[in-house]
């Protein structure tokens, strides 16, 4: 059986964090949307469909013969799976053919070969085609709708993560010094992991998931459940529940369910609450986001130009890769700031829409010193840590600016009104 | 009313100058203290006010006032051609 993840027509509403990655790289829990459901099955025979731009940087990752390649949807059985599903408890290899749906939305489809269709031009086409042909069935599970889906089940996938493992336990150091609340068996601390004196582990709540290399320093309070990444940093703070980090990040504060990739930082004081961070962002000292109105209604956000209710009452920032703050930056509840931007803090609120490659100064949007130079930076960023800028990285960014051009014109605009 | 008019007239809000104290030759970085975060900004306010796009690193490369007027009157004509 071959499996194959693909990125349906509502990726745009995961923007900013959606625009540099296909869907399913996004994180929940301990990994991401796709290898969650590849952990499913031993050994997946993978193949990807995804947005035209992002096929260069993925085919790097996945192999070119895996990507976009129409040839995977003949010559043996299919299970399609939508890459926003977020594969937790639901059985997905019952090896039942139908076209299974999550309140109408496709999750996926199981397919033998010989009801498949060679005729088909498209993805899209073969999902109609096995729609109109296959039993309609509804299954319950989630569909990551919008970001903030990712981080209201974090503690739910980490939950699930850590009853996978299959060698819980203190692997790495634990020093004699820290201190634990709640059951210690609910402790990972993987092989080159450090945790140091003067920390505490609270799993009360959660499990705690220290990845391989990471090292926790002193002055640390970790509430679980939480996943921190392969050589992740934390330099002291309050990492309270339902936070997932790295690899590759360097962090300080308070950070509360929060969902942060690889190689961001946020290595000073500032709280950070309810937020998802892409790739490589960096927050300068005292950034803090606010996640809870003062009258406690729900979060409303920007979602492709439109305030949109999250019907939630607690909801941070999403930040999109390469994006920096400045020191003091004050993000507003519900923000959405978008990719490779610098915002720089004036005291006030930054609003609840930062378009991608833009300046943010003094409460106006700019275009700052240009593309040219934001990627120049972010080079220079990615350097730091051992990373090299590739020629398709940079196709992709270009790609972006021209697609995120409207809406920054029109910001810009409104700026200077 | 004339193109160096208005640029001086952005020039005098966005950094908080008397108009009269700006002159063809003022020169921005240090006459008119305008900092690398000033000019950005001031490139923004000179695209809104003459609705123009010009190349960033074009832009910042100049000097002082009536680089600007000469600048602006440019890329005026090239998008309007």
């Amino acid at each position: 059986m071959r499996l194959i993840i693909f990125e349906d027509e509502f990726f745009d509403k995961l923007y900013p964090i959606s625009y540099l990655r296909p869907v399913f790289e996004l994180k929940c829990g301990t990994i991401s949307l796709r290898e969650r459901i590849e952990r499913e099955f031993k050994n997946p025979d993978s193949f990807y469909f995804m947005r035209d731009y992002l096929v260069p940087v993925f085919s790097k990752k996945f192999g070119s013969n895996r990507v976009n390649q129409m040839s995977s949807l003949q010559g043996d059985d299919l299970l399609i799976v939508n890459g926003r599903l977020l594969a937790l408890d639901i059985e997905l290899a019952s090896g039942e053919e139908g076209y299974f749906e999550i309140e109408g939305q496709l999750a996926f489809i199981f397919v033998k070969k010989e009801n498949l269709d060679s005729s088909v031009s498209s993805l899209g086409e073969l999902l109609k085609v096995m729609k109109s042909k296959l039993p309609n069935k509804t299954v319950s599970a989630t569909m990551i709708d919008f970001p903030w889906n990712l981080v209201q089940n974090n503690s739910r996938a980490i939950k699930a993560d850590f009853d996978r493992l299959p060698d819980k336990g203190i692997h790495g150091e634990l020093s004699s010094q820290a201190a634990i609340v709640g059951d210690k068996n609910l402790i990972h601390i993987a092989e080159g992991a450090s945790v140091r004196p003067f920390v505490t582990l609270d799993t009360t709540n959660g499990p705690i998931i220290i990845d391989k290399n990471a090292i926790i320093h002193p002055m640390t309070h970790i509430e679980g459940p939480n996943y921190t990444g392969e050589n992740t940093y934390i330099f002291g703070g309050n990492i309270r529940e339902g936070c997932s980090f790295g690899p590759v990040c360097r962090l300080h504060g308070e950070i509360e369910e929060s969902i942060i990739h690889g190689y961001s930082n946020k290595h000073h004081d500032g709280f950070l609450g309810h937020a998802y961070l892409g790739e490589w962002v960096n927050l300068g000292a005292f950034t803090t986001n606010s996640d809870l109105k003062n009258d406690y209604s729900s979060v409303q956000l920007y979602v492709k130009g439109e305030l949109t209710d999250s019907e939630d009452m607690k909801v941070g920032s999403f930040i999109g890769d390469h994006t920096k703050t400045s020191i003091g930056t004050i993000i507003n509840t519900g923000a959405m700031i978008g990719v490779m931007s610098n915002v720089v803090g004036s005291g006030k609120l930054i609003p609840k829409f930062v378009p991608s490659f833009c300046w943010y100064l003094n409460d106006k949007v700019t275009k700052g010193r240009g593309m040219k130079k934001m990627i120049e930076t972010s080079g220079k960023a990615m350097s730091r840590r051992g990373v090299e800028m590739t020629a398709e990285d940079e196709e992709m960014f270009r790609v972006v600016y021209e697609l995120t051009k409207e809406e920054r014109t029109f910001w810009i605009k409104k700026s200077f009104a | 009313m004339d193109i160096a008019q208005r640029v001086k007239e952005v020039v005098s809000r966005q950094l908080n100058v008397r108009l009269e104290n700006i002159k063809e030759d003022s020169d921005f970085v240090n006459d008119l203290g305008a900092d690398s975060m000033a000019s950005i900004e001031l490139v923004a306010a000179f695209e809104s006010e003459f609705d123009i796009e010009m190349d960033e690193d074009e832009a910042l490369q100049v000097k002082n006032v009536g680089e600007a007027v000469k600048y602006i009157e440019n890329v005026i004509k090239e998008q309007q051609a």
